[in-house]
């Protein structure tokens, strides 16, 4: 399995269950405020599973770029050090 | 550890998790919400330990138990996995020579400037008044260069209100309350007859109040927000000024008129497309820095985030430093080589327009922001730069004062 794809499918698994919505209302370029769940508690919450779960660091300022699923996945594809699925 | 003395125990916890320098004021103002027992508490610099003034018979280990626990919760909570926030710092003018470096407090209450009513309540004498007049009219002179339309709004605040606000989650702790006396001939003839006050407060059962419906409002904008909500914004932008009583509970962080229960807040308000309200901002923010300086208040702007409440603080904190969301005005008070926040540079993003469905010309909903100046605040931090010898005063100052 190609690596981006299993990133995307695990980061769009891990935003449907911080925003405890069904995997098909994650669609690919979901943004910040695309989801009444995706505000400042939902998106810190989400900023937490991802280090947790990609191994990744986010700083004060990845916390601001991290606004949509290209953006998560172009900072896992510079970042990440891990975790093939 | 623990140390008996005539004013209660002093208990001494060591925190689980060592509190990072950026956490150690958050924390310790937190703590003042841990138990009514604790009249007094300190979080070391270094982090690593609390002292606690606590009002106690005598020390027992339950007692040590129940407050180390509590502590650590508090600390757990809010520290660990806590995000480092970014500190931005916009102007810098805190070394700017200012004359003064006595607390005034002891000079305002001598001569009758200020008199205190109860914790966190204060009246204030004709000099101090017309030194917030003089404020006020800078802050007016702002709100004329947005065109900013006045509003009035009430002291109280619908509970139902906060509520779509998520307010009851971010801010529980400094919440104020109203109730009145049930509509129960009875129950208003008891009171008549036997309301009274000891060192507690008034004596009346709880029952007999009914259930609250409004608050002492915490903030000036959300009324306008409120009044805004449920319908499209009229031309897809405004700007809105005004001054209101607000109130926060501060518990035993409340002190002189650095922190008050009851204070007053002018603001100016912005709502519209992003563009527009962070353009806004940044504007009264430059505006604000030519009238500081005329003032001659020596203070800093930098990032700082709101004071949620420990359930939410690690979270919203961090997201507010991240998106650069509120600046705070920082004037000096050299009596204690700190600073004090007399004013803020806030921004909301669609928050408001979300929650309270304001929706700009496009459907989408409105961004909010707002710029706010704390009267009482700004007029003490001054008083403690220049005292009150209105001679030490900058000439714009002294003249509009005095004439």
């Amino acid at each position: 399995m190609n690596s981006q794809v299993s990133d995307a499918e695990r980061v769009q698994a891990l935003l449907a269950e911080v925003f405890q919505v069904p995997q098909e209302d994650i669609t690919p370029d979901l943004a910040f405020g695309d989801l009444p769940q995706w505000d400042s508690l939902g998106h810190m919450e989400m900023m937490i599973r991802l280090e947790e779960q990609f191994g990744v660091e986010v700083s004060a300022d990845t916390i601001a770029e991290l606004v949509s699923i290209p953006a998560i996945l172009t900072y896992l594809e510079n970042n990440s050090h891990s975790q093939a699925a | 550890m623990s140390d008996t003395t005539h004013a209660g125990l002093t208990i001494e916890i060591t925190p689980g998790v060592a509190i990072p320098a950026h956490l150690v004021g958050e924390v310790q103002s937190k703590l003042a919400y841990v138990d009514e027992r604790i009249r007094a508490a300190e979080v070391a610099p270094s982090g690593d330990r609390i002292t606690l003034q606590v009002q106690a018979e005598e020390d027992t280990p339950q007692l040590q138990a129940e407050l180390d626990e509590k502590v650590q919760r508090v600390i757990d909570t809010m520290v660990k996995g806590a995000f480092k926030p970014k500190i931005q710092v916009l102007e810098d003018h805190l070394q700017r020579p200012t004359p003064y470096n006595q607390d005034p407090m002891q000079e305002l209450v001598a001569r009758g400037e200020v008199s205190q009513e109860a914790t966190g309540m204060f009246s204030l004498g004709p000099l101090v008044t017309r030194l917030i007049d003089y404020f006020e009219d800078q802050f007016l002179g702002l709100a004329d260069a947005f065109d900013a339309n006045p509003y009035r709004f009430p002291t109280l605040i619908p509970a139902k209100y906060l509520e779509r606000v998520n307010y009851f989650s971010a801010f529980p702790h400094s919440l104020s309350f109203v109730t009145h006396l049930r509509e129960d001939l009875d129950v208003i003839d008891e009171f008549a007859q036997h309301a009274a006050c000891d060192q507690h407060g008034l004596n009346t059962p709880p029952d007999s109040f009914a259930q609250v419906q409004a608050l002492l409002s915490p903030a000036v904008c959300y009324h306008l927000y409120f009044s805004l909500a449920d319908q499209p914004l009229p031309n897809g932008r405004l700007a809105a000024t005004a001054v209101g009583s607000c109130f926060r509970y501060e518990a035993i962080n409340l002190a002189s008129l650095e922190r008050l229960w009851n204070f007053t807040m002018r603001e100016v308000i912005f709502v519209g497309p992003k563009d527009y309200v962070l353009k806004n901002r940044e504007n009264a923010r430059q505006h604000m820095s030519q009238v500081l300086e005329e003032t001659g208040l020596a203070y800093r702007v930098e990032s700082a985030n709101d004071p949620f409440f420990i359930g939410e603080f690690r979270k919203q904190a961090a997201f507010q430093s991240a998106f650069q969301l509120k600046f705070e005005i920082r004037a000096r008070l050299p009596f204690e080589d700190s600073t004090l926040a007399v004013g803020s540079y806030n921004y909301h993003q669609d928050f408001f327009g979300r929650h309270l469905n304001i929706s700009l010309p496009d459907g989408s909903p409105a961004h909010t922001g707002c710029v706010a100046f704390g009267l009482e605040r700004i007029a003490f931090a001054f008083l403690a730069q220049y005292g009150l010898d209105v001679r030490d005063w900058p000439a714009s100052v002294r003249e509009a004062v005095h004439g």
